[in-house]
């Protein structure tokens, strides 16, 4: 489904990537491991058209999408939950949602859109009127994964999916990705708890200062020695 | 009487100052060539109803129509390249200020024109004293273009998107918001706006191309003291500052009619920075 192939990016004129490729098959969950500062987001953004590679390409169902525009991406059927959740704070969380549907192909199913992020998240129901900035941290990851869905994406990208959450919320939210995984949507989480997501993924990626170091199944990784050593504290 | 006109003229300088706060909760560009946009649509429209002869009630939306385009143009062909750069931005707009308001006293001319009136005579109003038509009139159209702003921004898909790109553009793009083309319909709807209060209030002030930095002045101060980006500051601001001029200039001397907005952005700026209804940061 996505087919990253050796981009290199360059953010001003700092580079960040080294000949980065990555595949996602249609129906996985995939984790992209990596300490801070790593490149993991920016790998996210360059996906989303945010950073264009000055080398290498990337493909979206067989669709090459490196150069174009954020917005064109999302048209597609690409949808992301950024790091620190990035919710239009001064509208509701109505309004939020509804943003979330702004690509004119998912505007026409709003209604039933709205109602299937409801029947994942019911406390989004319950806050719909309030406003996006005054939700706990838990809510506000909820609806930033609410927004992303109200444009039924093919691929669903997340940022630092338990940053900041609750062990308790967090495996909460893990079920729901699990959930909407079974539903249809292809999924690549970036998370500093390798333990938490490998054991929620199919395959895995581990990206060390701008280089793909390692990648294999969720259980060869958990068994990884190194990965042990550094990811898992063992 | 005076607190009448003050509202009259408060709400016009609303929709002028919403121009300019439009533009910058945005964009983050302050239009300094607001007020000649303001000058251009009052000639367009003294042009078109004097010269061609139509009638106000086409020449004035016409009159705005072109000065939208021109919002568009401008942004298209000299601000766009300046994002991300606000100081630049700034000084691209205050030459556009320059070149216009010489341009148009190359094209009108130095004196004040006055396009004609839509209505004539006056209305008795609430039996206490008689009120033209005109500036009756102007008030309800002012008032109309003002719902439809709100509207526009609080209910409609292209108001929504505004707000979501004001608030973080980035984020905006990401779910799909061609936040160029808002850029661009923004500036358009900015630069309409100055058009439309310039439209209405030119049969009341005609309009001089020496006038246009007025203008772009007294809309800066109503953003100022409403809080930038906000719309009802806006209007707050807008009604606030008309009211102050008019009962000042009717107590204390019309000499000051300018000064009075000035002591008061003073004191906002003083007790108030964020304004009345802007947001601390
Ligand atoms: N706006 C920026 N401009 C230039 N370099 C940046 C910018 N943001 C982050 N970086 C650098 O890019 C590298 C990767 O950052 P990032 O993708 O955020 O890593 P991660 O998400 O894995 O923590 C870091 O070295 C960081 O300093
Ligand atoms: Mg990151």
């Amino acid at each position: 489904m996505l087919d990253v192939k050796e981009i290199e990016i360059f953010r001003g004129e700092a580079q960040i990537l080294w000949r980065v490729s990555l595949t996602i098959q249609e129906g996985e969950i995939v984790t992209l491991l990596g300490a801070n500062g790593a490149g993991k987001t920016t790998f996210l953004e360059s996906v989303l058209g945010v950073h264009h590679p000055r080398s290498g390409e990337i493909y979206f169902r067989g669709r090459n999408i490196s150069g174009i525009n954020p917005f064109d991406i999302a048209r597609i059927g690409i949808s992301s939950v950024p790091e620190g959740r990035r919710l239009f704070k001064d509208m509701t969380v109505y309004e939020n949602l509804e943003m979330g549907a702004y690509p004119k192909r998912a505007r026409s199913s709003l209604l039933e859109s709205l109602t299937w992020v409801f029947s994942l998240f019911p406390v989004l129901e319950v806050r719909k009127k309030q406003i996006a900035g005054t939700l706990s941290g838990g809510e506000q990851q909820m609806l930033a994964i609410g927004r992303a869905l109200m444009s039924k994406p093919q691929l669903l990208l997340i940022d630092e999916l338990s940053l900041g959450l609750s062990p308790k919320i967090t495996k909460e939210i893990y079920e729901t990705i699990q959930k909407l995984n079974k539903e249809g949507v292809t999924i690549l989480v970036i998370e500093q708890n390798a333990a938490l997501a490998l054991r929620y993924s199919n395959r895995g990626y581990v990206l060390e200062t701008g280089r793909i170091t390692l990648q294999g199944s969720s259980t060869e990784l958990l068994n990884d020695e190194h990965i042990r050593k550094a990811y898992l504290g063992m | 009487m005076y607190l009448t006109n003050g509202i009259v003229i408060g709400i016009i300088y609303a929709i002028s100052a919403l121009g300019v706060t439009l533009i910058v909760g945005i964009m983050k560009v302050v239009n300094f060539a607001h007020g000649e946009l303001y000058v251009f649509a009052g000639y367009f429209s003294y042009y078109m109803s004097v010269s061609l002869g139509l009638s106000p009630l086409v020449a004035m939306p016409l009159s705005v129509f072109l000065v939208f385009l021109i919002g568009l143009l401008m942004e298209k062909a000299l601000i766009r390249p300046t994002y991300g750069d606000d100081m630049y931005s700034l000084i691209v707009t205050f030459i556009l200020s320059i070149v216009l308001q010489n341009l148009a006293l190359l094209i009108f001319g130095p004196y004040p024109n006055k396009p004609p009136n839509l209505i004539f005579g006056a209305t008795n109003l609430f039996g206490l004293f008689y009120y033209g038509n005109q500036r009756l009139l102007s008030f309800f159209i002012s008032l109309a273009i003002l719902l439809f702003i709100f509207y526009l921004i609080k209910m409609t898909w292209f108001g929504k998107s505004i707000r979501a790109v004001s608030q973080d553009r980035e984020m905006a793009s990401r779910i799909g918001i061609d936040h160029y083309r808002i850029n661009m319909l923004s500036f358009g709807l900015g630069a309409a706006l100055a058009a439309a209060a310039g439209v209405i209030l030119s049969p009341i002030f005609p309009v001089t191309p020496s006038g246009s930095a007025a203008i772009s002045l007294t809309a800066f101060v109503v953003v100022v003291l409403g809080g930038m980006g906000s719309l009802k500051g806006c209007l707050v601001g807008g009604l606030i500052l008309g009211i102050i001029e008019n009962l000042g200039a009717a107590y204390i001397s019309t000499m000051y009619r300018g000064i009075f907005g000035f002591i008061l952005l003073i004191l906002v700026l003083v007790f108030r920075p964020w304004g009345l209804y802007g947001q601390k940061t």
